[in-house]
């Protein structure tokens, strides 16, 4: 019998879908570049399902893809050929709220945004808060360890999270909380990307809105000063709930899309949002006006109304985007702050070298970038200028001491970039703690780490101290 | 004293207790790795919130360094003045382990191996920087760690360095727990 007989046979019906068509939903995830149908996707309800589930893939050894909302930009939950994908968006209930402990437990389904939805009768909130966060899961945002615009200050989800009980692949529950004695394995499963374990539980830690929050537009006639300002802001000792940097391009786009109010003769655009209590959030807002003094305009929202409408444009940007291009391709890189101008700098040179249009859009506050490279796929040839493109950018970051992903994930779209990151050494080490957990490569095979091979083949490779890489392996 | 020396003597040694400032176990018959001579600042960058510093630099020195700048350490270390921040490390803490943004660590097998880096945000690869927070120097030496810093306003009062957590183990726990001990220090060195 096949695997998906044997599913079909082993769950309720309704639970087990398969054929071409009815698989077509599940063949990408947001990065839908790359397609791939299942065997067979499975939908459980409760955790016994999963562990049958677990157990028949096991047995008939083919691999399982976990899959949240499908939000994800980086293909980490693409199926694989040969794969059965396990979406959990039916265990989508918040099992519990403890408002004392600030904490609530959650099923791996339930929508980021559902959380802060549930605990809001007691004025608290879940602080991460990805992009995606009315359609992604809490479980995909574990896997992921997920970002958003509020990272400075509020932290990424493995500084939000309390515990999680995950299932192995031998079906067995281990949970892991923060207080642990010992290694840290629980910040060793977020970010993942499903290879490790199956998140059934987590629970999360819930904070206090802030009682106000404030926002703060400044445009400028360079870059660089814009730049400094966010330096000089952090350095007088004030963490921003968001600290957001749009370049030229970027600014038009999103005005012309959201009519958001913002200057369009700028070079560079900053939202500074300071959140908090009453006199602290207004010491701090004057405290930043002064420091942006190298600003051509400067405009405090005055009403909640004015400040969620000037959010709304960069809120909107990457839609703005979309409508000049057939296809955009989001990059995800990292940066030490200190080299932002000069990162911008030659982002757009490689713009003008590979001639094709890039806007970009930051959280400057942390230093991810995301640089949005403008093509068309009908045009011949284009999606692989736009790949090498973006494999540039990411080099550049890695090159100033940054990463190739921020908050996205590595995934099946940046295995090559892994590469240039990290040392062969390195990567054999993900690759032997991956079989700790899982030696039959079973969970989310392929995706997340390179093999060594593939870095070999690829040969633009870390060179260290002037060293071959991949000396081991033979070379014709 | 650079990190191709403590390289060297991983690659000697049969057995290897690595030491900190502040070392009250001393098994008399195994060789010691000595951290403290190992020490300094590498990188501070109080606008970024990001310090790197190697592992035997002393909590006191990184604590007044940082408060010329206005700056403080987001997490709380046992009140000593001798603790070094490897020490630190070692023992953990969930504050510590939250702070850490990547390390250069010498495995088993004599490797120096990166993994984190010197961001706030940085999803590529297993966060093998946070996992080894609470290794207590049994799973490679620890030469350099970078972590966040926090503006003094925004300080907090944080749990003392190891929670007092004695609940024993899962058997599963205990069996991941080794086979990650035999990825990095598959000989067994580090005791």
């Amino acid at each position: 019998m096949s695997i998906t007989q044997v599913l079909s046979k082993a769950l309720p019906k309704h639970l087990v879908i398969h054929g071409d068509e009815m698989t077509r939903p599940f063949e990408c995830d947001g990065l839908s570049m790359y397609r791939q149908k299942p065997l067979a996707v499975v939908l459980p309800e409760n955790i016994d399902q999963i562990k049958q589930v677990i157990q028949l893939c096991k047995e008939h050894l083919t691999p399982i893809v976990t899959r949240g909302a499908g939000t994800g930009l980086a293909g980490g939950a693409l199926p694989l050929e040969n794969s059965v994908v396990l979406g959990l968006s039916k265990l989508n209930k918040v099992k519990s709220i403890d408002p004392i402990a600030q904490t609530a437990v959650v099923e791996p389904g339930v929508r980021n945004i559902a959380i802060s939805e549930a605990v809001s009768q007691y004025g608290l909130y879940y602080a991460p808060d990805p992009s995606s966060q009315i359609a992604c899961t809490i479980g995909g945002n574990v896997a992921e360890n997920s970002g958003g615009v509020h990272c400075l200050k509020y932290g990424l989800t493995v500084h939000n999270i309390v515990s999680i009980k995950i299932l192995t692949i031998d079906g067995e529950e281990l949970i892991l909380s923060r207080d642990d004695d010992g290694l840290g394995l629980l910040a060793l499963m977020n970010g993942s990307e499903g290879l490790l374990g199956i998140i059934t539980e987590i629970t999360v830690k819930l904070l206090a809105k802030p009682k106000v929050s404030r926002l703060i537009m400044a445009g400028f006639e360079q870059v660089r000063d814009c730049a400094n300002a966010i330096s000089n802001i952090i350095e007088a000792g004030i963490i921003p709930a968001g600290l957001e940097m749009m370049d030229k391009f970027a600014i038009k786009a999103a005005e012309d899309f959201a009519k958001a109010g913002y200057p369009r003769d700028v070079q560079a655009l900053l939202l500074c949002e300071l959140d908090g209590d009453d006199n602290i959030v207004e010491q701090e807002l004057d405290a930043v006006k002064k420091l942006l003094s190298d600003a051509s305009t400067i405009k405090v929202a005055h009403s909640e109304q004015e400040r969620l409408s000037l959010w709304q444009g960069r809120k909107s940007a990457f839609p703005a985007v979309g409508r000049l291009s057939p296809d955009y391709y989001c990059m995800d890189g990292t940066i030490p702050r200190r080299y932002l101008a000069d990162v911008l700098e030659k982002i757009n040179h490689l713009s003008q070298h590979y001639k094709l249009r890039v806007a970009n859009v930051f959280h400057a506050g942390d230093g991810n970038l995301h640089p949005l490279i403008l093509y068309d796929a009908n045009i011949e040839g284009e999606i692989e200028k736009t790949e090498a493109f973006g494999t540039e950018i990411l080099k550049l970051c890695v090159d100033v001491g940054g990463s190739i992903t921020g908050e996205h994930g590595v995934g099946i779209e940046k295995l090559n970039a892994m590469c240039h990151q990290f040392t062969p050494a390195e990567i054999e080490v993900f690759h032997q703690i991956k079989a700790v957990f899982d030696s039959e490569e079973l969970l989310n095979p392929g995706k997340a780490i390179p093999t060594l091979h593939r870095c070999a083949e690829l040969g633009a490779m870390h060179v260290h101290n002037g060293e071959l890489p991949h000396p081991e392996l033979e070379r014709f | 004293m650079n990190i191709e020396h403590i390289q060297q003597q991983v690659l000697n040694a049969n057995q290897l207790q690595i030491i900190g400032n502040n070392s009250q176990l001393r098994t008399a018959s195994t060789t010691t790795l000595d951290m403290s001579v190992y020490s300094g600042v590498i990188g501070y960058h109080p606008e970024e919130l990001v310090m790197t510093v190697k592992a035997g630099t002393r909590i006191t020195e990184i604590e007044s360094i940082l408060a010329h700048k206005g700056q403080v350490l987001p997490f709380s270390v046992q009140d000593n003045p001798n603790a070094s921040i490897g020490g630190a490390y070692s023992v953990g803490s969930p504050e510590l382990r939250d702070a850490v943004l990547g390390v250069r660590i010498i495995d088993g097998q004599g490797q120096i191996l990166n993994f984190g880096g010197q961001v706030m945000k940085n999803v590529a690869g297993y966060d093998v920087s946070r996992l080894l927070v609470g290794s207590e120097g049994k799973y490679a030496v620890i030469c350099e760690i970078s972590f966040r810093v926090l503006p003094q306003a925004y300080a907090k009062t944080y749990q003392a360095a190891k929670a007092a957590n004695s609940s024993p183990k899962s058997e599963l726990k205990v069996r991941i727990e080794k086979g990650l001990k035999d990825v990095l220090d598959p000989k067994g060195i580090f005791v």
